[in-house]
């Protein structure tokens, strides 16, 4: 408490000793290096802030923390001496919980057994009479109303986090870690997190704090740390930082890593959207795409851009607004209806909605469209699969021995430009690319990039959503950026900067279609 | 409404409503069937009903952890074979340790059981499904088809199933059916007391979580695959004093009955809830069916039927009933919760924004 007495707006920190302190931590995952030299010390007393973008290595490190990864590097030190975190339970133990944007809570227990279900020394028989009354107890202190014998089932979102709050205090945290968990809550009930947090900061509690949300990160931190790349860029006291500083340290990389696509001549009105909504997912985005354009969407992970493909391919259809292609109105309502219309689409997550894996090369290629590789009598004609899609092979540059090898055989890559030249296959007008070189290596991402200049330059429209700037920037003709569901600003390629875009995609000021407010 | 809502839980409606039922069905079996309010009906559907629960106590404990043990059926009529040839050939052997053979038997086989499905990560379903032929191809094999007689067993085990502790209003309380509610009573109060029993809600109610939180869900898996093991194996015990004569076929189709009582009462079959006690009054529920519909003439074919029909139910109006009621309740702590927000200093809700 003596830490709070009197100090007000220029709390000094440097004077208390860490609690924890996190030194030279390195970690590597396959071709990725994911952290690299990060030491990040935590106080008593104080909220300390995490920013980044996607990718940046928070993850990382808050699974470092709570056990869940071991560093390749470096050393924790807890209170001045040095620990090992092997587990879950381990990380609890020592003192260190962590809160997530979805509460992981038990549904069929109580909210009390929640509250104390991890308490090691609990004692073999519950005396549920001491435990509602404690249960009681801390929820009153944090001035949360929840019956306690209610089930958690049910339960709205902050009620959630303050029973994971009371677990935590419950459990005498002396580190907790706060992974976006303002991302699902209204005003009303941030305001309210704020409230405990504070409390906890003034019982000393050491509190990590990432979110996406800046006006959040400079209402409520003590100090502001900012990721890039895996790295620790700086650490600084909220009072000499301010919003756009922090920005330029997450996106302040050297930029021409990637060489620009060379522009193409932009083709007749191929897209036109207008006010598309879909009921608390994204709201009124409003675009165009010409043939021959590469179109980016730019934003963090969560911001509703993957959300946008989706309808436009009818998986996930959009509840109002309207979609012309090829000046045809259309409302798109399956992926079927969205395919014969010539609309292709690459899914983010490769493994599980791109490909069938133990299906061959070839067959994977066919599938779409597979009625055009029938005889007639409605078998499928394999030498025709397999010519087509030794075409692909050719064109696109597959590494596989063989057509007929299973996709879980390829690399990565290689899978990437399978997935790609089964949609080329339908032959489309309009391709939405979501992610289309995550987790792969640098040549074949180079490929892919090629190739995308490729379809562009054949008259192709792409949408391309891609959470890595350098990317990002090198492809697109123009850039629409997104936030929370909202379309935050679109911007042509002379006047991008990563700095726009990152403004943007924090809301930091809205900035209309082409020209900043 | 409120008083209510506030000592009665949505589980609890479920478990009273089931009584209900259990009494309706009562009432119409006895105006359908003569003589059917008698001590001789009572002892019948008692002895099925001890059977049932005590295997059900177990399967509630596997099914809480999202798993199901189907060949309890199975070590039922291994351990009520061969613990009733090992007493054939002695006589002299103690009831006691008798009883500890069978228990032991079953212990064996439910570990097997649990095993494979918490470490060989095979699906319980698949593992029991898998074991509740293996075991009765075991006891058709060594059992060469031979039957155990009532003759061949000595005078305790045969009279056990007549021996009654005590007696209320006429009513004969015998030892096997006090040994089920003994049953009922010790895992009942596991179950809600003991901080290691209450794992098993927790790994069926969200195994992310509770392997967050380090809770051995391997260990516990196991636990339950050898406790619905053991107590088949005491349910083995129970069978064979009461049937005497034990062929192969002995506890053939009794996992339906089971499963049914389980999912009857009350216990989600998609884990983390249910109770050890409304699993009995799914098994009072099922044993009074299965009696009362024979003494109808009613053909085993049809009880069987029913007894599906019931499970199908059963888990529709837990989907149905039970959301429904949750919401309702829900409603209502909604409505508490903003009664004492708005009392001054209770729940501060400024907002600095």
């Amino acid at each position: 408490m003596s830490l709070t007495a009197g100090v007000g707006e220029s709390r000094t920190l440097a004077a208390v000793p860490p609690i924890l302190e996190m030194r030279d931590i390195a970690k590597r995952f396959g071709a990725t290096q994911a952290l690299e030299a990060v030491s990040l010390t935590l106080r008593p007393g104080e909220v300390h802030a995490l920013l980044g973008e996607n990718g940046a290595g928070k993850s990382t490190l808050i699974k470092i923390m709570t056990g869940v990864y071991q560093p390749d590097r470096g050393e924790i030190l807890l209170a001045g001496k040095p620990i090992t975190i092997g587990s879950a339970a381990e990380a609890q133990r020592h003192g260190i919980a962590a809160i997530y944007q979805e509460p992981l809570l038990f549904p069929d227990l109580n909210v009390a057994e929640n509250i104390f279900i991890s308490h090691q020394g609990r004692g073999a028989v519950t005396n549920w009479r001491r435990m509602f009354r404690e249960a009681e107890e801390i929820l009153a202190a944090l001035g949360v109303s929840l019956d306690v014998r209610s089930p958690a089932r049910g339960l709205t979102l902050a009620a959630q986090q303050s029973v994971e709050i009371a677990k935590a205090i419950s459990l005498n945290v002396r580190v907790l870690i706060m992974d976006e968990p303002t991302a699902s809550l209204s005003a009303h009930e941030v305001a309210q997190l704020f409230k405990l947090v504070r409390d906890l900061r003034d019982k000393g509690v050491a509190i990590l704090f990432v979110s996406h949300r800046m006006e959040e990160v400079f209402e409520i931190a003590d100090t502001v740390t900012v990721f890039r790349d895996g790295r620790l860029i700086s650490t600084r006291p909220r009072a000499e930082v301010t919003p756009q500083i922090a920005i330029a340290d997450m996106v302040g990389r050297e930029v021409g890593l990637l060489k620009p696509r060379p522009p193409v001549a932009a083709g007749d009105l191929l897209l036109s959207v207008r006010d598309l909504c879909r009921e608390r997912v994204f709201q009124n985005v409003s675009f165009d795409l010409r043939r021959g354009e590469v179109l980016g969407f730019a934003g963090l992970i969560g911001a509703g851009r993957t959300d946008i493909g989706l309808a436009l391919f009818g998986i996930e259809p959009a509840t109002s607004g309207t979609i012309v292609l090829n000046g045809q109105n259309l409302a798109i309502h399956s992926p079927r209806q969205a395919m014969a219309n010539g609309i292709a689409y690459l899914s983010e997550d490769r493994r599980q909605l791109g490909l069938s894996l133990p299906m061959s090369v070839a067959a994977n290629i066919s599938l779409p469209v597979l009625s055009r590789f029938l005889n007639r009598l409605g078998l499928i004609r394999t030498s025709q699969e397999n010519e087509t899609a030794e075409g692909y092979r050719r064109r696109l540059a597959i590494r596989t021995p063989s057509v007929d090898l299973p996709v879980a055989k390829l690399s990565g890559g290689n899978q990437q430009k399978v997935m790609l030249s089964k949609w080329l296959n339908t032959h489309p007008s309009l391709l939405i690319l979501d992610e289309p070189t995550r987790g792969i290596d640098v040549g074949a991402k180079a490929e892919v990039h090629a190739m995308i200049g490729e379809l562009a330059a054949e008259g192709i429209g792409i949408m391309m959503i891609s959470s890595d700037m350098p990317e990002v920037l090198a492809m697109s003709d123009r850039i629409l950026v997104m936030r929370e569901g909202r379309q935050m600003a679109i911007f042509s390629r002379e006047e991008v900067t990563q700095e726009k875009i990152m403004t943007a995609a924090m809301g930091q000021a809205l900035v209309h279609e082409g020209v900043p407010a | 409404m409120n008083w209510l809502q506030r000592r009665v839980r949505p589980e609890q409606i479920r478990e009273l409503s089931l009584l209900l039922l259990i009494v309706v069905a009562v009432i119409i079996f006895g105006s359908l069937i003569d003589g059917y309010y008698t001590s001789r009906t009572f002892n019948r559907i008692a002895s099925s009903v001890a059977i049932i629960t005590v295997v059900a106590a177990g399967q509630t404990l596997v099914v809480l952890t999202r798993n199901i043990d189907l060949s309890v059926g199975s070590i039922v009529g291994c351990t009520a074979y061969f613990t009733g040839s090992l007493i054939a050939a002695n006589n002299g052997l103690p009831p006691i340790l008798a009883a500890l053979v069978a228990i032991a038997l079953g212990t064996l086989m439910g570990s097997i059981n649990g095993v494979l499905v918490a470490w060989g990560r095979v699906p319980s379903i698949i593992v029991t499904l898998g074991s509740l032929a293996i075991y009765r191809g075991i006891l058709i094999e060594y059992s060469g088809a031979k039957t155990v007689t009532t003759d061949s067993l000595p005078a305790w085990l045969v009279d056990l199933p007549q021996n009654a502790l005590f007696t209320i209003g006429g009513l004969e309380f015998r030892t096997m059916v006090v040994l089920a509610i003994v049953v009922v009573i010790i895992f009942q109060l596991a179950t809600s007391l003991l901080s290691f029993f209450r794992r098993f809600y927790a790994i069926g109610s969200n195994p992310e979580a509770a392997s967050l939180i380090g809770l051995p869900a391997q260990r516990m898996i196991f636990t339950s695959f050898v406790l619905s093991g053991a107590l088949s194996g005491l349910a083995g015990f129970l069978f064979l004093a009461r049937f005497g004569n034990i062929t192969v076929e002995a506890g053939r189709g009794l996992e339906l009955q089971v499963v049914a009582a389980v999912v009857v009462g009350g216990v989600n079959i998609f884990g983390g809830s249910g109770t050890i006690f409304g699993a009995m009054l799914g098994g009072v529920m099922i044993g009074t069916l299965e009696q009362s519909l024979f003494r109808l003439g009613i053909s085993e074919f049809w009880r069987d039927a029913i007894l599906g029909l019931l499970i199908l139910l059963a888990v529709a109006s837990d989907a149905v009933i039970l959301n429904r009621l949750r919401a309702l309740w829900a409603r209502s702590d909604l409505k508490l919760i903003d009664k004492t927000a708005a009392l001054p200093g209770a729940a501060s809700g400024t907002s600095s924004r």
